[in-house]
């Protein structure tokens, strides 16, 4: 099983860059994921581990050896398509034969009634009919093997790729959103369903998503990316707990890290007409900077048992817990501009209503801060006794 | 949903109209056959066909090679529509599938071949024919043919390809299927309405031609079909009957073709103009 280097790798198409000195490694056995909004580069990073575009610029090492020039036959690699890319013509029995029926391609297979003996021969030999049946029974597809594409099912369909990638036995597995056609439920039972497979297989997995909640719930590492840039790699709880920069903090969590540009007085933090006191650290020497809480770190309490004064402006309930948008300093809740929203995400019931005044409170160490103009994450020092006013 | 029946009876009516206007001419065809020339000159044409005049109809027939010049038509027909699909799928796919200086040039120039007049290059493809050492000889007669079938066989493979996805091709790559066995496995079975319909176009090209037929080929033993029907109008005295006869047997292969690949080719000539 390879191991993958990404030595400053680039992609330009003219003259528009999309991938800018991308340097990272894919451990062995591991399930990586790359993760990122629309355009960010991350489907064609995966393209070029598979050698279906071409690398402009830096090294890419299979094993430590470079592999820029390599076909995708020598890569060795499955990929999985969002669309799922099945051959419609074919049977699921056909399509999951396909790759080692052209493992047994030779030139002359090219003349036309030669190649049809020879796939149909490959299809009934023993091995393949095995192989077949075997994979087809790990992801339970045995009563559709005689069935064309345009029968199935989505889930079916996502099943019957994953089945085709995976007949082959090969060591890297690559996955482009594969999920992504699925409506919500059967995305959950199939997020699930390739995490079993890759603790089952043990091999190396490199998985695109936009979505974050298929990073978390998958990843053993992300990779976030935004404008070609990784922005953090990480393992879930990392990038989650201790986001690199402001946007990382804003991509990956929903709803996301609250992110609140304050004024800091010593101790005195204050922002959007609200004013309150944080005792632990804050940036050594910044006057103002960005103040981040994870929603769940945040309790909604009543008036004047929390420090920081605010109104509820905006009510989900979703069962089993209850996301609420308050307005800091206990402003208007007429307007439907949701930006200046600080989130809460409480267990059960909460009881607040929309528009009852509140204050919301927070650990200390929970606090995050972060840069204002670069967004970059700031270490949080104590603050010096002698400037407490 | 009830269908008014004024309508369902103005439809078939509607139908029927259509059905006699494109049919009448083959009726004519095969009564024409049918009556013997003294009829058709001075007492005027019988309606309907008299089968009691098919032996001498037969015998009129025997006069002429007419299956030599069928086997010659059949030959340039195969001709034109094999080299047409052989070289209209490679072109449509690289027209379809790669980015290459020129791809618009070439697909402006592939049009406008349909646009000039083929009689205007009978006297240059003559000359160039005189050369090359293609005058008379059923191939250089194909490659003519070919020359005029392959631009739209190409334009239609080219749209039945771009309608295919290309990530079913990047998974046949990933499943190490080489690029030829891509166009033969995958890209052929997905686009067989859009063959069907290049191979219907392109043989009746061929089967049909008449012009560069009688122009390039000589040798009475080489002409085809269209040419062999001409040459029955003669100065003084054109078998009429014989004419229709002899058209009646050209027109039978071509309707078995058609019948042969119809099924496919209403798919072929409409895929693409609807999301699937």
């Amino acid at each position: 099983m390879p191991k993958i280097d990404f030595n400053g790798i680039s992609k330009t198409f003219g003259s528009n860059t999309v991938i800018r000195r991308f340097n990272a490694s894919v451990e062995d056995g591991e399930f990586l994921v790359l993760l990122g909004p629309s355009g960010c580069g991350k489907s064609t990073l995966l393209r070029m581990i598979a050698g279906l575009s071409e690398i402009t610029g830096g090294e890419l090492l299979f094993d430590g050896q470079l592999a820029n020039d390599w076909t995708p036959k020598q890569r060795g690699v499955a990929f999985v398509f969002q669309s799922y890319a099945l051959y419609p013509h074919m049977t699921v029995r056909a399509n999951i034969a396909f790759p080692l029926v052209m493992d047994q391609f030779r030139k002359w297979h090219h003349i036309p009634l030669v190649n049809l003996f020879h796939r149909w021969q490959v299809m009934h030999r023993p091995e393949v009919k095995e192989a077949v049946e075997k994979i087809a029974a790990q992801l339970e597809l045995t009563p559709l093997l005689d069935r064309r594409p345009a029968s199935l099912s989505g889930g079916q369909r996502q099943r019957v790729a994953l089945a085709r990638s995976l007949v082959r036995d090969p060591s890297l597995y690559l996955l482009d959103e594969p999920l992504s056609n699925l409506d919500a439920k059967l995305r959950t039972q199939m997020r699930s369903e390739i995490t079993t497979l890759h603790q089952k297989v043990k091999k190396t997995f490199v998985y695109v998503t936009h979505d974050q909640v298929e990073a978390m719930t998958m990843a053993t590492r992300i990779v976030v990316m935004n404008g070609g840039h990784i922005q953090q790699i990480g393992t879930p709880d990392e990038i989650y707990d201790a986001p690199a920069n402001t946007f990382v903090a804003r991509f990956v969590g929903a709803p996301p890290m609250n992110l609140i540009p304050v004024h800091i007085t010593g101790k005195t933090l204050t922002a959007q007409g609200a004013t309150w006191e944080h005792h632990a650290g804050s940036p050594s020497g910044a006057t103002s900077a960005i103040f981040g809480l994870r929603p769940e770190k945040l309790v909604l309490k009543p008036v004047g048992a929390g420090r920081m004064k605010a109104r509820v402006a905006v009510i989900e309930r979703l069962g089993a817990e209850t996301i609420l948008g308050c307005r800091l300093g206990g402003g208007e809740t007429e307007g439907i501009n949701t930006e200046d929203l600080i989130f809460v995400r409480m267990p059960g019931h909460p009881g607040f209503d929309w528009g009852d005044d509140c204050s919301l409170d927070y650990a200390d160490a929970d606090a995050c801060w972060f840069d204002k103009p670069t967004g970059h994450r700031l270490p949080a020092v104590p603050t010096p006794a002698s400037a407490v006013a | 949903m009830r269908t008014n029946p004024l309508f369902a009876v103005l439809r078939v009516c509607l139908i029927l109209v259509l059905v006699v206007f494109a049919g009448f001419p083959i009726y004519w065809m095969a009564s024409t056959a049918l009556n013997v020339n003294s009829q058709l000159y001075n007492t005027g044409q019988v309606p309907w066909p008299q089968l009691s005049n098919l032996p001498e109809l037969l015998e009129e027939l025997a006069a002429v090679p007419i299956l030599r010049w069928l086997v010659n038509t059949g030959l340039i027909a195969a001709g034109t529509t094999v080299l047409s699909l052989t070289l209209g799928s490679i072109l449509g796919y690289a027209l379809s599938r790669f980015k290459f200086h020129g791809r618009g040039l070439i697909g402006f120039l592939l049009f406008m071949t349909q646009v000039i007049p083929e009689a205007l290059l009978v006297v240059p493809l003559y000359a160039m024919f005189i050369s090359l050492g293609l005058l008379n000889s059923l191939w250089g007669l194909v490659l003519a043919n070919v020359g005029f079938s392959l631009p739209v066989a190409a334009f239609i493979l080219k749209g039945a390809m771009d309608a295919i996805p290309y990530e079913i091709e990047e998974s046949a790559i990933i499943d190490n299927c080489p690029r030829m066995g891509i166009l033969s496995f995958i890209v052929f079975p997905l686009i067989a309405p859009s063959l069907a319909a290049a191979a219907v176009i392109s043989f009746f090209a061929g089967w049909n031609e008449f012009l560069f037929a009688a122009t390039f080929l000589m040798d009475r033993d080489l002409w085809p079909t269209s040419v062999g029907l001409a040459s029955f109008i003669g100065q003084y005295e054109t078998p009429l009957s014989a004419v229709m006869g002899a058209a009646l047997v050209f027109s039978l292969p071509a309707v078995a073709f058609f019948l042969l690949v119809q099924r496919k080719i209403v798919a072929g000539l409409t895929s693409g103009a609807v999301k699937g």
